[in-house]
């Protein structure tokens, strides 16, 4: 059937539905080629070289992995910075998903002015990016500073093991800061909760299931796909938020005498590396989870 | 207990868990619970809003003021009188780079709106070779530092032949990860019955795309406009890096001219100008929110994603 089908020149429905397919990632696939990927490919090369720029174009000299060596065991600054931007974001990813989920149920629930909550919630994805976001950091709104100098704090502080103080002190003096990366995670949630059938709800509260119990056994596994959106959304907004100090740190080294572009480059990709552990602990931990919940 | 008595405080348990109805036509008391923890929440995400303003009308010495105080006291319009004596100082006309940035940004959010949704249908209702990789690519994309390819993307750039020139502006934002990445969530949400449903009645793939997927994720399709638009208009790197020409560059790239080339003595008052210019450049993302974000919330309901 197929043969006698190509014989006569005609295409099967499959390959029409394909055809259809490309046409309609070409435009995206022909610009995420040209202004991401190619030059994503380029930066991998640079990082294995020594860059220099000159007056007649780029020169490279291919020194292995030497950017990579120097970022990792020779920069005092790079491996800590690393660490930091790790735990906070390990703490403030659960954060960020918990408020976003507490406050999504909230405004799925009926109340009057609803609408005017829901917006106000939305409001954050104006504020975390551009001028905003950089004219309340540097005026220090973001953070609360005065709060780790109080001495009940700061006693508290001393108390706690050394591991766990740098989650909490961040954990008090970002708290705003955390809870301003939540629109977009609001969204989605109240998406996926408006697509919960309400006779589900019907139908355990008359088999007796207090709300409790619906939360957990309905809300919760309805919300798992959402969550590992969520929690992807979380990490990269996080991580390429351009206040972020290993953002600015590379940022600076890529046009200073002592980096140069090979070196930034070489940073870059070490950040990239962690960012997805980051990113497949998350997953890994959720994805389970989330087939737990729907069992 | 009879069993009547049973089913009915159990559904009227389940009415409180619903909040005594289904539609509360007006206040109740048992609403009071909810303005209880969401007022103070929403004061919460107010805040930078109102700084924004305040601090844009702050004299020096508030400004300046340790600890930080939240509300201005003596408000002035001295920043602002700054700003625009600074403007009418510099060659170019201010309304060159105003025009540059709305034409910019109107052109990136309608042609990236449509190539990432595009591209989003694409990969969550059709089959085809290349779906899964694609879609990995653009997932490895996201999280790669954007200003780690800003270089070879100037080389990009310069070998396209694109430098000074009003595409620069439009051009490599379009294909964003995020946008794609967000929208291709929402269209799996889209049932594939809806999609069948219009084949059997004859539409074609434009048609399933134009009429049915734009409509039902329209939420989403506000959401990225006002996160592209935001992009788009508070863009002042690409007027640094790829442009050399004054009257192509773009009201975000002039704001900052103003407010960094500032030396000496003046970046004292440059901390105001900035508070100033903040405010200036905040107040469009704001009235676009405003504008936008009904469309994400009304349609919610409606959107048949159910």
């Amino acid at each position: 059937m197929m043969n006698r089908r190509h014989a006569r020149g005609e295409i099967s429905l499959r390959t029409q539905e394909a055809l259809h397919g490309y046409a309609f990632i070409l435009l995206w696939v022909v610009g995420f080629a040209l202004f991401t990927f190619l030059p994503l490919i380029e930066t991998f090369q640079y990082s294995l070289n020594r860059v220099t720029v000159t007056a007649s174009g780029i020169t490279l000299n291919f020194v292995e992995w030497a950017n990579y060596t120097r970022a990792l065991f020779t920069d005092p600054n790079f491996v800590e910075l690393l660490i930091g931007y790790t735990v906070e974001t390990l703490v403030s990813v659960p954060i960020v998903l918990i408020f976003a989920m507490l406050i999504a149920m909230f405004l799925n629930l009926r109340f009057r002015f609803k609408s005017v909550f829901r917006t106000i919630f939305f409001l954050p994805i104006v504020i975390t990016s551009g001028p905003v976001i950089k004219e309340l950091t540097a005026q220090g709104v973001a953070s609360v500073p005065g709060i780790t100098n109080m001495a009940a704090v700061s006693e508290f502080l001393a108390e706690l093991p050394s591991a766990l103080r740098s989650p909490v002190e961040y954990l008090l003096t970002s708290f705003i800061l955390i809870l301003w990366f939540s629109g977009v995670q609001i969204l989605i949630y109240l998406a996926s909760l408006q697509k919960v059938d309400r006779s589900i709800y019907e139908a355990a509260a008359i088999d007796g299931a207090s709300g409790w119990e619906a939360f957990w056994k309905i809300t919760l596994p309805s919300l798992a796909t959402a969550t590992v959106v969520n929690a992807v959304y979380t990490i990269v907004t996080l991580s390429h938020f351009s206040e972020n100090k290993v953002i600015r740190y590379i940022y600076d080294r890529t046009y200073d005498i002592h980096g140069g572009i090979g070196y930034a480059s070489a940073m870059s990709f070490i950040y990239f590396g962690v960012m997805v552990i980051l990113l497949g602990i998350i997953y890994l931990s959720l994805r389970r989870w989330a087939q737990r919940g729907l069992r | 207990m009879s069993k009547y008595a049973v089913s009915k405080r159990r559904s009227h348990r389940f009415n409180k868990m619903h909040n005594a109805g289904m539609n509360p036509r007006g206040f109740h008391v048992s609403q009071i619970k909810f303005y209880v923890l969401l007022l103070p929440l929403s004061a919460l995400m107010l805040l930078p809003i109102i700084f924004i303003f305040s601090s844009a009308f702050k004299p020096l010495d508030e400004l300046f003021a340790y600890p930080p105080r939240f509300f201005v006291i003596n408000p002035t319009l001295k920043n602002f009188t700054d700003l625009f004596s600074r403007m009418s100082s510099s060659g170019v006309p201010v309304s060159r780079y105003l025009f540059n940035s709305v034409l910019i940004t109107l052109a990136t959010v309608a042609a990236s709106i449509m190539v990432s949704s595009m591209a989003a249908y694409a990969l969550s209702k059709k089959r085809f070779g290349l779906k899964r990789t694609l879609f990995a690519i653009n997932n490895v994309a996201l999280m790669f530092v954007p200003i780690a390819v800003t270089i070879p993307r100037f080389l990009v750039i310069e070998r396209l032949n694109l430098l000074d020139t009003f595409w620069v502006h439009v051009l490599p934002v379009l294909a964003l990860p995020v946008g794609l990445f967000l929208l291709k969530q929402f269209i799996d949400g889209v049932p594939d019955e809806v999609i069948e449903a219009a084949r059997i009645d004859g539409a074609a793939d434009w048609q399933i795309y134009w009429r049915i997927i734009l409509p039902l994720i329209r939420p989403a399709l506000a959401t990225i406009a006002i996160l592209t638009f935001q992009a788009a208009w508070n863009n002042a790197d690409t007027s640094a890096l790829y442009i050399n020409h004054e009257n192509l560059r773009t009201f975000a790239f002039y704001l900052t001219t103003l407010t960094t080339t500032t030396t000496g003595a003046n970046a004292v008052a440059g901390q105001g100008i900035a508070a100033a210019a903040a405010l200036i450049m905040f107040l469009p993302n704001l009235i676009i929110f405003i504008f936008l974000q009904s469309q994400v919330m009304s349609t919610m309901t409606h959107s048949g994603l159910r």
